[in-house]
């Protein structure tokens, strides 16, 4: 129980400032990006027309997104986002099912992971709805409809990003936890591997597809 | 009444899981209550599906019962962690 | 009674991480019931139609629970971090912050499930609409939980701030004030946002055509009801930053939680009847598209003259914080 409360933490002072890097979250990151560059290599290493099953597995990730984003973008604007959408799926896909390999730690499981990749999505949304529809257009449209409603719909922007963020986080570091602390108290062998299968296989891949539909959504509301 | 320290944080914790676990049962109840009476009518609707209409109310149910997990949790933590 | 802070703010720790977890679940819950309900209805109407509406009821769900998502992190950080003060202030501070966040993710669980309700009866009227009846729900349901980050805001500056420069008596209070004001204020736009774009949803799967006037309105609406939940976080806002002077009276302390009671309870009633308004205008633009002007124009008014008791609790509110 004592493993709740414990960050490795590797603590660079830089100008007068501490930078704290949180190893465990780097660590699995870069786990997590190994995996994925070689499920690519091997996914496109011998493209045939009658595929193998690591092409099969590959194409239905990238056609079933590729769909998810014409559904939601016009078809041009789709094919430049799609490629976004597909990593952004398959990242936050790996990264909460890895949780499953013994003593593996989700890097969505540290707070910086969804709220860095919320603050990504959207700065990616905000400069496609710029360039779209040019600066002075995309500020009038907070002023939309009456022009005292501009502070509330920055702190509405804002919120989109703590929503999203906090939502990822919250589902992944509370079932971690929950794992956790019901294996400690129940001593069971029976239990844990139920849990684990809804927690970190059913709300995490849920979690995944809900992260990157909103982001996709909220690009579409910026671009349009 | 003299009481001490670590008693009345005891107390407390005691308190926090009542309250969490209590409150924490009524959202589940109603919430898969709603889910298996629309299941009744719909199956009332449509026999033949009755399977089917089963499973998806079931995993309705379990979605909504995970809040109900969570205080659980939540209480058992206060009651013998905490 | 001598016991030490630390034992108060463990205390307070406890009871307020129970609350938190407890009325966090509420909600929720009850959304995703009406969700699962909703989803079966239409599994039943449009057996073909399973898979997609399938999955929108999951995805609905998974919206719906980060309301109580967030009461989870706050009490877990409310169970298992050391919170080091110096002052009585730090006790009050903590609870509020159960407070905030219990109360604040009940409207929110249950406004975010009657737009995934939607949605899956939607697909089984118009299986075609699917992808846009998706997208829809998706931006309803997210937006519906902003008084929910209003309250997870106010939780965490009510317990991250450094109190121990403040009086004791009548900050306590005032944060109890703050915490109440906050939550309590996010129920009824909670609610109200969900109701919106519910009917938003409905009016797509009925009529295609009027997509983009209905999320247009449905996004108006939801930014309108939002307001009585500004006007709580307002409030608590005030009570957290303003210093009071010290008292040893118990009536200024009474008037500052009354405060936050007054404009927490207020709030519920207009960010519900504000809900009801806007949905009864999207429902109507999607089903008359020529008159758009008119029903908006109207619907704005409508949702301004319910507004009212909401101001009028503003009002009471600013008066127990600044005159008396």
């Amino acid at each position: 129980m004592d493993e709740l409360g414990k960050v490795y933490q590797l603590i660079v002072p830089c100008f007068g400032h501490n930078m704290t890097f949180n190893l465990d979250a780097i660590a699995m990151t870069w786990i997590v990006f190994g995996v994925l560059i070689v499920f690519g290599f091997f996914a496109t290493r011998n493209k045939s027309l009658l595929p193998g099953p690591v092409q099969v597995l590959g194409e239905l990730f990238v056609s079933q997104l590729y769909g998810l984003t014409e559904d939601a973008l016009d078809k041009e604007k789709a094919e430049k986002y799609a490629p976004l959408v597909c990593a952004l799926f398959m990242f936050l896909l790996m990264s909460n099912w890895i949780g499953m390999i013994p003593h593996m730690h989700e890097p969505t499981k540290d707070l910086n992971t969804p709220l860095s990749l919320g603050l990504m999505g959207f700065v990616i949304a905000h400069y496609a709805g710029i360039k779209s529809k040019g600066f002075k257009a995309y500020v009038k449209e907070y002023f939309e409809p009456i022009f005292f409603m501009m502070p509330l719909n920055v702190i509405g922007e804002l919120a989109k990003i703590v929503s999203i963020s906090f939502r990822l986080f919250g589902n992944i570091m509370g079932g971690s936890i929950i794992i956790l602390v019901v294996s400690y108290l129940t001593f069971s062998v029976l239990l844990p591997p139920f849990l684990n299968a809804f927690f970190v296989i059913f709300v995490g891949a849920i979690q995944a597809f809900v992260f990157t539909m909103l982001t996709v959504v909220y690009i579409s509301v910026q671009v349009k | 009444m003299a009481i001490e320290g670590t008693d009345i944080v005891q107390a407390a914790a005691f308190l926090g899981a009542g309250l969490s676990m209590g409150l924490g049962a009524i959202g589940p109840g109603i919430g898969e209550g709603m889910a298996a009476a629309k299941a009744c009518e719909a199956i009332g609707k449509n026999p033949k599906e009755a399977g089917l209409l089963t499973r998806t109310m079931l995993v309705g149910q379990a979605v909504s019962e995970s809040t109900g997990i969570y205080s659980l949790v939540i209480a058992l933590l206060l009651l013998f962690v905490v | 009674m001598a016991y030490d802070i630390q034992t108060w703010i463990k205390v307070a720790a406890f009871t307020g991480a129970g609350l938190a977890m407890g009325l966090g679940a509420i909600g929720a819950a009850v959304g995703e019931g009406y969700t699962a309900a909703q989803a079966n209805a239409a599994i039943s109407r449009n057996t073909k139609a399973t898979g997609e509406i399938f999955k929108s009821m999951l995805v609905g769900q998974a919206i719906a629970e980060s309301a109580s998502i967030f009461a989870l992190v706050i009490a877990m950080i409310l169970l298992f971090s050391n919170f080091t003060a110096t002052s009585y202030v730090t006790v009050a501070a903590v609870f509020a912050a159960g407070l905030a966040m219990g109360f604040g993710a009940v409207g929110s669980g249950v406004g975010s499930g009657f737009p995934a309700g939607a949605a899956c009866t939607g697909m089984a009227r118009q299986p075609a609409m699917g992808g846009r009846l998706t997208t829809n729900m998706l931006i309803g349901s997210a937006v519906c939980q902003t008084p929910s980050i209003f309250a997870l805001v106010t939780a965490f500056i009510l317990l991250f701030s450094d109190f121990s420069m403040r009086p004791v008596s009548p900050t306590w209070a005032a944060l109890l004030g703050a915490g109440f004001a906050s939550g309590l204020g996010a129920i009824g736009s909670g609610i109200g946002g969900g109701v919106v774009a519910q009917n938003s949803c409905e009016g797509i799967a009925r009529q295609p055509s009027a997509v983009t006037p209905v999320t247009n309105i449905m996004l108006l609406g939801q930014a309108v009801t939002q307001t009585p939940a500004i006007l709580g976080l307002l409030v608590s806002f005030i009570l957290i930053f303003k210093s009071f002077e010290p008292t040893n009276s118990l009536a200024p302390s009474m008037a500052l939680l009354a405060s936050g009671l007054c404009i927490g309870i207020g709030a519920i009633g207009p960010g519900i009847g504000e809900g009801i308004a806007s949905s009864g205008g999207v429902k109507w633009v999607a089903r008359n598209e020529a008159h758009v002007g008119d029903i908006t124009r109207l619907m704005l008014v409508g949702m301004a003259v319910a507004e009212s008791t909401a101001i009028y609790s503003l009002v009471i509110a600013l008066v127990l914080v600044f005159v008396v």
